[in-house]
């Protein structure tokens, strides 16, 4: 293609301004696949953080609602009040199980019977979360055995695992005993088999854990479970496969993102800044081209002029500035994807005392396709108006000129 | 003889807000193929104007143009272009080459651009034409490193490569020196002489206009006197 050809010798006969094109529009695609990576290794970061040690979707029970009672021996509006006296449970949990495993989104499941609690000890009393869980599946939703750091996770027929926090607040470390009374007025001594530290201060100072069948008489459940905890193999399946099982079983379910609002929130407002950092460097990237590309095409008036005088198309002299824009997107934003990739690996081996990279950055996340596509799109809708210009030379003005 | 220029009434008035001002006035004028003319006439009288309409880079306020037998003056604009490009050659006053190009693409250029590359043919004519104006040495020189001479020597070259009907020159040697000037009017008479290539050349120099085989003269935006014969055959 000749228009491909006149394209390249005009940019070879400027090499160190095509040179400086070329940097600028690779150092805005650069600064895009940056903020991409980043933000998208934020979003990982805070989501891991968020449902590492806590599960994806909490099957519950319905909400149980007060019925208003009408009919003819009724006079005045009455209710159906709602028993308090049994909790509400998942009876059927089973087969709830059994759906779940044939589920492959799922990746672990935890039957559990939850509930609230004082530990006393002496004088000291303090309010606690107690999971009960089938011990053989204490890790499945979060890693509680592994980050035992007193004692062990054997919890037995009447054990205990703590968090350290909890520990700390009551005076207490493995093997000692505590009393434990339950919301239902149920008491009973109980041995601290463990005390665990996972980092996450919502489960070192309030959760106890205690195996189901310790439980189940604490909270008088002899049959059901109170909830089932769900991990999926993608997080962000959560909502939808929240949705299905909700309508499968009819119980109450719930993805991670409705118990997290303030993180959904969160991760929301920094992809709108990511995008308005990206918007602005394509921004920059098309003024640059365009302003670049209406000084040549000004230049080259005259030469452009004699191509119209001896008859050459309006169309190619096009496509000769258009292609100049193509060129210079499509190098540019080539090496400043490479540029931004080697840049994201470079800051993601920098890492912090405890082993963790410093920039929550994830370099295979840096949006590639999206920023070659759009700076050499960028870049050639920069050179439509010069090449406009370029193509509509008056042959005789320039001439004289 | 083939009748390669026919213009008639030719007027030109160019408006500015509401001033007018005309600058050609009625031009009767024909050209037959093999003619070397030369179109003088003192600054301002016309000459240029009248040579941007024949090479169809200006279009007639009235009158009849027609070129090789298609009457030119209603084409579209596209329609010049492509006309200019099969039919007309230029040479200017500058050379107006491309100077990130060599001498052989210059010279191609008018016939690669429109067919999208320079074929084996064109590289050939192209050869054939710089040899033919005496740059055999110069073919793949840059056309920044050419002399003046050269580079309008390569400007003709470049005005022959499609073949034209006819060959309009818009003061060809006024950027030249007196050696420079003689060679390329020359060449000019050679590929007129040997070719029967149709050459009209816009000049105020009375040497180059000597040397032309018909002589016009433009006062004032008219047709004053129409002498045929060089003088060497006077």
């Amino acid at each position: 293609m000749f228009a491909l050809q006149v394209a390249r010798r005009y940019m070879l006969s400027n090499p160190s301004q095509t040179l400086l094109l070329i940097a600028g529009v690779a150092l805005g695609v650069t600064v895009f696949v940056f903020i991409t990576a980043l933000i998208a290794g934020l979003a990982i970061r805070l989501t891991d953080q968020v449902t590492g040690n806590s599960a994806h979707i909490s099957l519950e029970p319905p909400t149980r609602v007060a019925r208003v009672l009408t009919g003819p021996d009724l006079p005045v509006e009455s209710v159906a009040l709602v028993s308090t006296f049994q909790r509400q449970q998942i009876r059927d949990w089973p087969m709830v199980v059994e759906l779940l495993r044939s589920n492959p989104d799922v990746s672990a499941i935890s039957t559990q019977i939850s509930g609230s609690a004082f530990l006393v000890k002496s004088e000291a009393v303090t309010a606690v979360s107690i999971i009960g869980v089938d011990p053989q599946g204490i890790d499945a939703i979060s890693q509680i055995t592994p980050n035992i750091m007193d004692g062990n996770g054997d919890l037995g027929a009447d054990g205990l695992l703590i968090g350290v926090r909890m520990a700390e607040n009551l005076g207490l470390s493995a093997g000692q005993s505590i009393l434990l009374r339950t919301e239902r007025g149920v008491e009973r001594q109980l041995t601290v088999k463990g005390v665990f530290s996972t980092g996450l201060q919502s489960l070192d100072e309030r959760v106890a854990f205690m195996s189901l069948q310790t439980a189940r008489p604490l909270f008088v459940l002899p049959q059901g479970v109170t909830n089932i905890e769900v991990k999926l193999k993608d997080p962000e399946d959560a909502r939808a496969t929240a949705r299905f099982l909700a309508e499968a079983t009819g119980l109450r379910a719930t993805p991670w993102q409705e118990k997290n609002l303030s993180l959904e929130d969160a991760l929301q407002a920094q992809g709108q800044t990511g995008t308005l950092i990206q918007i602005f460097s394509l921004i920059s990237i098309i003024i640059g081209v365009a302003s670049a590309l209406v000084l040549s095409a000004y230049r080259r008036r005259g030469e452009v002029g004699i191509m119209r005088a001896f008859g050459v198309p309006g169309g190619f002299i096009l496509w000769v500035f258009l292609l100049q824009g193509l060129l210079i997107g499509l190098i540019g934003g080539l090496i400043g994807c490479a540029t931004g990739y080697g840049l994201c690996v470079w800051l993601e081996g920098i890492t912090r005392v405890d082993g963790v990279p410093a920039l929550p950055i994830a370099p295979a996340q840096g949006g590639y396709v999206a920023a070659l596509v759009l700076t050499t799109l960028g870049a050639v809708i920069a050179s439509i108006l010069p090449a406009r210009s370029a193509s509509k030379v008056d042959p005789l003005e320039a001439i004289q000129q | 003889m083939t009748r390669v220029l026919e213009a008639t009434g030719i007027e030109k008035v160019f408006r500015n807000g509401d001033e007018e001002t005309r600058v050609l006035n009625g031009i009767d004028l024909t050209l037959d193929k093999g003619e070397l003319v030369a179109l003088l006439g003192a600054s301002g009288s016309g000459k240029s104007t009248l040579l941007s309409i024949i090479g169809l880079l200006l279009r007639p306020t009235a009158g009849s143009l027609t070129i090789s037998g298609e009457r030119v003056d209603r084409l579209s604009e596209r329609e010049r272009a492509r006309f200019r490009n099969r039919r007309l050659g230029f040479v200017f006053q500058f050379h107006h080459l491309l100077p990130d190009f060599t001498a052989m693409e210059n010279v191609a250029f008018p016939a690669a651009a429109p067919a999208g590359g320079i074929s084996r043919v064109m590289r050939d004519r192209a050869r054939d034409l710089l040899t033919r104006v005496g740059l055999e040495d110069r073919i793949d020189f840059p056309a920044t490193r050419l002399s003046g001479g050269q580079k309008q020597r390569v400007a003709i070259a470049r005005a022959l490569m499609n073949r034209p009907d006819l060959i309009i020159a818009d003061e060809p040697t006024g950027n030249l020196d007196r050696e420079s000037a003689d060679r390329v009017l020359d060449l000019m008479r050679e590929v007129n002489r040997e070719d029967g290539g149709t050459f009209m050349i816009c000049t105020h120099d009375e040497g180059v206009a000597a040397r032309c085989s018909r002589r016009l003269t433009l006062i004032d935006g008219q047709l004053a006197s129409n002498v045929s014969g060089t003088v060497d055959a006077l």
